[in-house]
């Protein structure tokens, strides 16, 4: 589907790059501050979240992948996501050099952050820093993060498709099923597909995934791809295109929003309730459980301090 | 040495062909190890591709690393893309081999600091966190 | 920061290993041996030297490293040391030809002419040669990424001058895998490159057998911090890749080992480095008979050349460096090195000049005929410490070599990012000893003295013009040839490309006559192998 616009004013990267690091340091007293700009219907932005373990290829992946929603003629913006070391707290953040491996295109900005506080395989204010990209104007809003199982669940909530990227002979498909990979995923990709085991992999995935309860329940479908050859990605952008539509026509976008929203102070209530902890002096952890419990919440009430 | 760089970003990149990238990857261990969140672009990248990441990724310093004698013309190209991009108020660094007789070139196209590659991974560290404090 | 309480006692009682780790025993006995090696210089497994008697059979050769800026001036600094009694000629090529991009390429911009020739076609390279025979004088090109077109120049270029191809002498460096972990003038892919080395050892094997056609490098990712062990092993096991690729293309093993050689850094550990050469050619010898089944002494003997210098030297009191460059030979010489390049002393922070790069000659020739050491066959054979640490390497590189055939080969390594992480975290760690001063080096973090870290000599750059006239004679050689000609001649190219079973070589020398640029000749593959993605790895 192609988004006819009018020639729209080019991104402003140093004005944008500040804005995000702005919403990205912000305090939750200061995010809280800041528009959300999921209260305007903004239907045909579509999120898109990458995941998968490390050592998918996930970033060539992503950058071949962009180079198929840029040829839609989508304004595409990247939030690369990776650790932060827990010594240092510092960072190499690697991934978005890949993503810009292919190209320069005027319509393409990727932002790396650090995971910093957050332990789920997102950054701090992920949930601020998608919204603002909305706000500039892209169509397409992508995650790459890192993560398996748990962190899965955090990042489904604030996309309307997951991709879940996996590569052959990582590990047997009993740990996948343990560790909830095959539950939330729209897409499956399995990368490296020139690896052995790959497409024997694709086999057992989609026998393992859940079926679809009814006519209108959306299959996820496995696809094979190959990150450094290039191959697989048109099928991938296929699906993902077929992942929007099925949207546009199944999901009811009021319940989406108030699912998104719901994650969103979820995730404003994790990180005040880290700070709060964070801030707290031994007073505080003198006190009995129940007197530190009702401390540490009346402090979430003031965000301001 | 640790969190002397905590909340900094940095962009340690390799502008033009020159293929010697241990010190700069040395170096982004070293201001990782220090706190800083690091950028390394990898071989290869023009003068206009740094700036735009420079852009784009709100970073607080740009590090050159160029090995190959070309360092004069590559820094006033770069220092050119930064200004383009509106950037040319992030700090510039160089390091690689750079003769004393040319820093004072250097730092007519913008160069805050040109480092020595004797100098320790802890003096790297230091000078960087001053000039970003 | 100078020390004012130091001296031998200390550095002794503080190391215990190697740089590469190896345990240093206080006296060495002949008990510490593995098994005792009774073989003869020039009996396998050559421990003690690939020929039988040595440098007194033939010295090493003297090779130095010049090239820079335009083929004219290039060729006038050839005359010159070919005067001065350099007995060979190593030829720089500027990044531009190194990666593959030729002069007007918005990628070459600041690069023309830098840190060596700039070569885009047959013209250059006529100009790069003039007036020197090319039957009479041996030739080393550091390329890689390019070897095999500017090897098909070079015939060409011998072709034009009427000089038979059997006549030719030199070496191309042409080590390909290296390039993707420590000196990053990669083009195409792992294998499709691997393809091309092949293609041009055959054909060199063929056309001018007296061509050495690879020169397998362990020095780059020495300079880049590995360990003389790591440096040997990774090099090995490079040269165990492409073995395996040449036997994969249906090559006589017998044919091409004898082609293969090796270059390596020399750095400080004087005795290490003796031990690593010796090492390298008992265990090649051994994995050539044992593992490929050579059965010719050419096919098993390791030879190989080596720098002295690198980054070995340092920008601090620089002129400590022609002491360090001194000691090196030494160890290289008494370690049977083939052909020896000794670096300036200025090497370190600027390209050297003509007095330096005279200096670094005359090192190799006082060591070659004031020292005697070339007078008796590896006269430090049978040392109870020399011989120890030969064994003890041996075993060390060849666990490095096993390492990487766990990992899953050589090529996957690369293709993975592998090795390069595993050379920048030893780079590190290396800088991290210097840093602390467990590793001493003088003049930097011992014995300073900042009022002797000035500039010596001239600073040496070559002229603004450089670009500009290369760019000029590029653009005129590419209006006065024939195009058509040029054109089928790459289009012949690019279907002999597509046969997997083609080699290669004829058809780029053919290109090259045509006048066919380096950068269209690159271009051409391009499109069907495409460009090498960098995994950047920390």
């Amino acid at each position: 589907m192609t988004a006819s616009r009018a020639p729209r004013a080019p991104i402003h990267r140093r004005a944008l790059g500040r804005a995000l690091s702005r919403i990205a340091d912000a305090t939750v007293a200061e995010a809280l501050a800041v528009l959300e700009g999921d209260g305007r219907a903004r239907g045909e932005v579509w999120r898109c979240g990458i995941t998968g373990p490390a050592g998918a290829g996930k970033s060539s992946l992503v950058g071949r992948f962009v180079n198929a929603r840029l040829a839609h003629q989508r304004r595409v913006g990247v939030v690369a996501i990776d650790p932060s070391s827990p010594y240092s707290q510092g960072a190499i953040l690697g991934d978005r050099i890949r993503i810009d491996a292919h190209g320069d295109d005027a319509e393409l900005f990727v932002r790396s952050l650090a995971s910093r506080r957050a332990r789920d395989g997102l950054a701090d204010n992920i949930a601020n820093v998608l919204a603002l990209l909305e706000a500039h104007d892209f169509d397409d809003v992508l995650v790459e993060t890192v993560g398996a199982g748990q962190s899965q669940y955090e990042v489904r909530e604030l996309v309307d498709t997951l991709v879940v990227v996996l590569m052959p002979g990582a590990g047997d498909m009993v740990q996948a099923v343990k560790a909830g990979i095959l539950e939330t995923g729209d897409i499956y990709v399995i990368n490296k597909g020139d690896r052995p085991g790959a497409k024997e992999m694709v086999a057992e995935i989609a026998s393992v995934l859940r079926h679809p309860q009814g006519p209108n329940d959306w299959l996820p479908p496995v696809i094979l791809t190959s990150a450094l050859a290039g191959d697989g990605i048109a099928e991938l952008d296929a699906a993902a295109e077929a992942h929007r539509a099925w949207r546009a026509r199944h999901v009811d976008a009021d319940s989406a929003r108030r699912q998104r929203r719901r994650a969103h102070v979820r995730a404003l209530v994790a990180r005040r309730l880290a700070e709060v902890i964070e801030a707290g002096d031994d007073s505080l952890w003198d006190a009995d459980v129940a007197s530190a419990y009702h401390a540490v919440v009346a402090g979430l009430d003031y965000p301001d301090q | 040495m640790a969190s002397q760089l905590q909340g900094k970003r940095i962009l340690i990149a390799k502008p033009g062909l020159d293929g010697h990238d241990v010190g700069a990857k040395v170096i982004a261990l070293a201001l990782r190890d220090a706190g800083a969140e690091v950028i390394y672009t990898g071989l290869r990248k023009t003068p206009d591709y740094i700036a735009r990441v420079a852009a784009e990724e709100n970073v607080d310093a740009v590090g050159l690393s160029i090995l190959s004698g070309s360092h004069l013309e590559l820094v006033k190209l770069t220092a050119e893309a930064l200004k383009r991009e509106h950037a040319d108020d992030v700090a510039l660094f160089v390091g690689g081999t750079i003769p004393r007789g040319d820093w004072d070139a250097l730092k007519a196209s913008g160069v805050d600091c040109v480092f020595d590659s004797e100098m320790s991974l802890e003096q790297v560290v230091d000078e960087v966190a001053r000039r970003l404090a | 920061m100078s020390q004012t309480k130091s001296g031998p006692r200390d550095a002794a009682a503080a190391r215990r290993t190697t740089p590469s780790g190896i345990e240093i025993p206080a006296v060495a006995t002949a008990a510490m041996r593995r098994h005792p090696d009774d073989s003869a210089p020039g009996e396998y497994p050559f421990t003690r030297g690939i020929f039988e008697d040595g440098y007194r059979g033939r010295l090493w050769t003297f090779r130095q490293y010049s090239g820079f800026g335009s083929a004219e001036e290039s060729n006038e600094r050839y005359r010159f040391l070919l005067e001065r009694g350099q007995t060979g000629l190593s030829v720089a090529l500027d990044l531009p030809t190194q990666c593959g991009y030729d002069p007007i390429d918005p990628m070459a911009r600041s690069e023309v002419g830098k840190v060596g020739v700039s070569i885009s076609n047959l013209s250059d390279m006529e100009v790069l040669f003039r007036d020197i025979d090319l039957a009479k004088v041996s030739t080393s090109f550091t390329i890689n990424g390019t070897a095999a077109i500017i090897f098909a120049m070079y015939l060409a270029a011998a072709d034009k001058a009427g000089v038979p191809r059997a006549k030719l002498t030199g070496t191309i460096q042409n080590d390909i895998l290296k390039e993707y972990v420590a000196r990053g003038t990669w083009i195409f892919p792992v294998r499709p490159a691997l393809r091309l080395v092949a293609d041009s050892i055959v054909y060199a094997n063929q056309e001018s057998p007296r061509f050495n056609p690879i020169s397998i490098a362990g020095a780059h990712v020495r300079d880049a911090g590995s360990s003389a062990v790591e440096e040997m092993g990774f090099t090995l096991a490079n040269g165990l890749a492409y073995v395996d690729e040449l036997l994969a293309r249906g090559a006589d093993l017998e044919r091409f080992a004898q082609s293969l050689s090796f270059f390596f850094y020399v750095h400080m550990n004087f005795f290490e480095e003796v031990a690593k050469f010796r090492a390298a050619r008992r265990l090649w010898a051994r994995l050539m008979k044992e593992r490929y089944g050579a059965r010719t002494e050419r096919a098993q003997q390791f030879r190989f050349g080596v720098v002295c210098g690198g980054s070995s030297l340092t920008a601090a009191q620089p002129y400590n460096n022609v002491v360090r460059v001194a000691v090196e030979t030494m160890a290289a010489t008494l370690g049977g090195a083939q052909s020896i390049f000794t670096c300036a002393y200025d090497e370190a922070f600027q390209l050297p000049t003509e007095q330096s790069a005279e200096l670094a000659l005359r090192t190799q020739q006082v060591i070659a005929y004031e020292s005697g050491i070339a007078d008796s066959v590896d006269p430090l054979g049978g040392s109870h410490y020399v011989e120890y640490l030969t064994d003890e390497m041996e075993v060390a590189i060849e666990g490095v070599i096993q390492e990487i055939a766990d990992y899953g080969g050589v090529v996957k390594a690369i293709e993975d990012g592998y090795l390069q992480r595993r050379i920048a975290r030893s780079a590190h760690e290396r800088k991290s000893r210097v840093d602390h001063g467990e590793s001493v080096v003088v003049g930097v973090n011992r014995f300073r003295n900042e009022a002797e870290n000035k500039q010596v000599g001239e600073v040496f750059s070559s002229s603004a013009s450089t670009a500009e006239e290369v760019v000029r004679k590029y653009e005129k050689i590419r209006d006065e040839r024939d195009g058509a000609a040029a054109a089928r001649a790459l289009d012949t190219l690019d279907k002999a490309a597509r046969d997997h079973g083609e080699n290669l070589m004829p058809y780029l020398v053919d290109c090259c006559h045509a006048y066919v640029t380096v950068g269209e000749m690159v271009e051409q593959l391009k499109k069907q192998w495409g460009e090498f993605v960098e995994p950047v790895k920390l």
